[in-house]
């Protein structure tokens, strides 16, 4: 067969034009049967989606993962509400930033509050940065983990790295023997910490300069600096390092769960805020303020508290970290000792008493200015 | 006829020049709009105040971009040096073998460029390949060469390698060698046939090669990231920051358009100065 040039144009224009009807028509669809989750790495792993498929057949269930949190937000920001209907950050920023700007919208209390009852001690208050200024409950805490640094235990020991905290990196000893892992956000609450600040307060001018003072020596004795928390780990087990700024069970645990327990992650026993010098993560999921809501949302976050769904959650590839449900004995049973090893169930509660909540840093934008200046040297 | 045969040139151009303009022009107008509102605002409509502009300057991050350019530059010229005689060879003596040496060069390209460098530095690292056998071997170790400038060069060389030397094999295989025989007879000798025949002759491939690599390195980022530990910070990297971390999307697209217009102004003067129908178009 022959095909001139005008079939040829006249068959292409007829595709573009079916082209251009296609999500046109999908538009009418019924948003019942979609779910999009954007979160962070592991509720997008086939162990989770896989049985929430299973239970909703016909439903198209989609999850993407984030790099980072600001990351995430930005889609949103861009316009993207009208396609999520899941979020997963970490906690401060549902409250102080999603919540304010009508990103995200209220759970329903009475569908979610009874699953606060069987969580660990920390979350069956209930947790209070799950909650709005005005009341609402604004997403469903899961996973956490303190989040300070990490230590490889041949080269220094648990005793003296917990008793000796931040002052550790300060040490001119140490100088080219650690490690800094650039998520920026965090970073700079630890510079904080490190230089005997109250994160969460306005910063003056002397708290600046002090802030200044960290952020240069951090930066300035630091053999490498990077985002990617395996080359991190690689390092410090093959002793380019042996130590890394900042770190927790969320980063040393893929290390541990392949066998290298020296790789241990360190909350100080003590700091310049109410005594406590550690730091806990806390994610919140919650339901994206998506102009054409899906029903599906709210039954992803109901499935998510089962206990073996739980357990794919908290050990989903990439990181391992414990998860707020452990408080329950069925979600407990899931985990064997290897997995506990892992996430350092031995002193986990012990760590989460000695760390602040994430919150919003209240002089970000100074510090972060600051803390950049710092890294660029 | 004339008039008529322009007027139907442009009409059958509009479609594609509005599809560029929507898909090229549109994003990059965005990002323009946005590098001049005050900081920290995430829509285009506010007053503009050029404030992003400032900072760059009050915050030092001139100083990541000379970095960027800086690096770019020498990463460059040590491509074109050791490019060269590959390309020579590729375009001149190789014969059969050059498709070989292509399907090598390109094959590469098939495999991600984080986990090629991730390669690298499981292969340098203190404990890597290399020093953990020689130190296996010996009972001696060394420091490993990872986690400052050296290496953030060698990683641009080594990722930019094929986007130098195949422009480069393309304008080498432009000089006739007429031209360069008939050199040799009238007694130039090796040195002056390389600066007065061959180097002129190819300059369309150098140019193309020499942009196309300096214009990619600039942007890098993974080579800072993966193996120079980020001991210095470059450009790509701080607005990946300002838009990230940083929620400051003005000093993010005002970092940007520097960027732009700095490798926009290069490129102009570049491709103005070859005519790129001579190395696209004919082929001896």
């Amino acid at each position: 067969m022959k095909l001139t040039r005008r079939q040829f144009s006249a068959g292409m224009a007829g595709a573009a034009g079916l082209a251009a009807l296609g999500p046109a028509g999908k538009a009418f669809a019924a948003r019942d049967d979609q779910l999009n989750i954007l979160c962070w790495e592991g509720y997008n792993s086939d162990d989770v989606l896989g049985p929430f498929r299973e239970a909703n057949p016909g439903a198209s269930v989609r999850a993407e993962s984030g790099t980072s949190d600001p990351d995430m937000i930005n889609k949103l920001r861009a316009g993207e509400v009208n396609v999520w209907d899941l979020i997963n950050v970490n906690q401060p920023w549902a409250r102080d930033q999603l919540y304010p700007e009508n990103l995200i919208k209220p759970l329903s209390k009475e569908r979610f509050m009874p699953y606060f009852d069987t969580m660990l001690p920390t979350f069956a208050e209930p947790y209070p940065l799950a909650f709005a200024d005005d009341g609402n409950l604004i997403g469903m805490p899961q996973r956490y983990g303190p989040f300070s640094f990490v230590v490889n235990t041949d080269k220094i020991s648990r005793e003296m790295a917990e008793d000796e905290g931040w002052n550790l990196f300060l040490d001119a000893g140490m100088n080219d023997r650690y490690g800094v892992l650039t998520y920026d956000n965090w970073n700079i609450m630890h510079l904080c910490l490190t230089a005997g600040l109250d994160p969460f307060r306005e910063m003056d001018d002397a708290g600046k300069a002090q802030f200044r003072e960290a952020a240069d020596k951090i930066f300035g004795g630091a053999k490498l600096l990077t985002d990617d928390l395996v080359a991190m780990n690689t390092a410090l087990i093959n002793g380019e390092i042996d130590a890394y700024f900042t770190g927790g069970t969320y980063t040393a645990s893929p290390a541990r769960y392949d066998g290298a327990m020296n790789v241990r992650a360190i909350t100080p026993k003590s700091g310049p805020v109410d005594g406590k010098g550690g730091v806990v993560w806390i994610e919140l999921t919650s339901a994206v303020n998506n102009p054409d809501p899906s029903k599906l949302a709210e039954d992803f976050l109901e499935f998510v508290q089962k206990p073996e769904i739980c357990k794919a959650v908290a050990f989903a590839e990439g990181t391992y970290n414990p998860v707020s449900q452990m408080g329950s004995d069925a979600v407990m049973s899931q985990f064997d000792e290897e997995e506990l090893d892992a996430i350092q169930w031995d002193s986990l509660e012990e760590e989460m008493a000695r760390s602040l909540d994430y919150q919003v840093v209240a002089s970000y934008a100074d510090l972060n200015e600051i803390y950049n200046a710092a890294k660029r040297g | 006829m004339e008039r008529l045969d322009r007027r139907l040139g442009f009409f059958s151009a509009l479609p594609l020049a509005m599809l560029l303009a929507v898909a090229f022009l549109a994003p990059l107008l965005v990002i323009a709009v946005f590098s001049v509102m005050p900081q920290r605002v995430f829509s285009l409509f506010n007053a503009p105040d050029f404030s992003a502009y400032r900072v760059f300057f009050q915050q030092g991050y001139y100083g990541p971009l000379a970095w960027s350019l800086g690096m770019a530059l020498v990463s460059t010229i040590v491509l074109f040096l050791i490019s060269w005689p590959l390309a020579y060879g590729m375009a001149k003596v190789f014969g059969r073998f050059t498709l070989v040496l292509t399907v090598a060069v390109v094959m590469s390209l098939f495999v991600s460029e984080n986990i090629r460098l991730f390669g690298w530095v499981l292969t340098l690292m203190k404990g890597g390949l290399v020093e953990g056998h020689f130190r296996a071997l010996t009972g001696v170790g060394f420091e490993s060469p990872l986690y400052n400038v050296p290496i953030i060069v060698f990683g641009l060389v080594y990722v930019y390698f094929p986007f130098m030397l195949f422009p480069l094999a393309q304008g080498i295989a432009m000089v006739p060698d007429d031209a360069r025989q008939a050199a040799a007879d009238l007694g130039a000798s090796r040195w002056r046939v390389l600066w007065e025949i061959e180097l002129p002759l190819a300059a369309p491939g150098i140019v193309v090669g020499c942009l196309l690599s300096f214009v990619l390195a600039t942007g890098a980022l993974a080579e800072s990231k993966l193996l120079g530990g980020q001991s210095v910070i470059v450009i790509a990297d701080e607005i990946e920051t300002a838009f990230t971390y940083g929620q400051n999307w003005p000093l993010g697209s005002a970092l940007s358009m520097v960027l732009i217009l700095i490798i926009g102004a290069l490129a102009i003067v570049a491709v103005t100065r070859i005519d790129l129908d001579t190395i696209m178009g004919r082929r001896r």
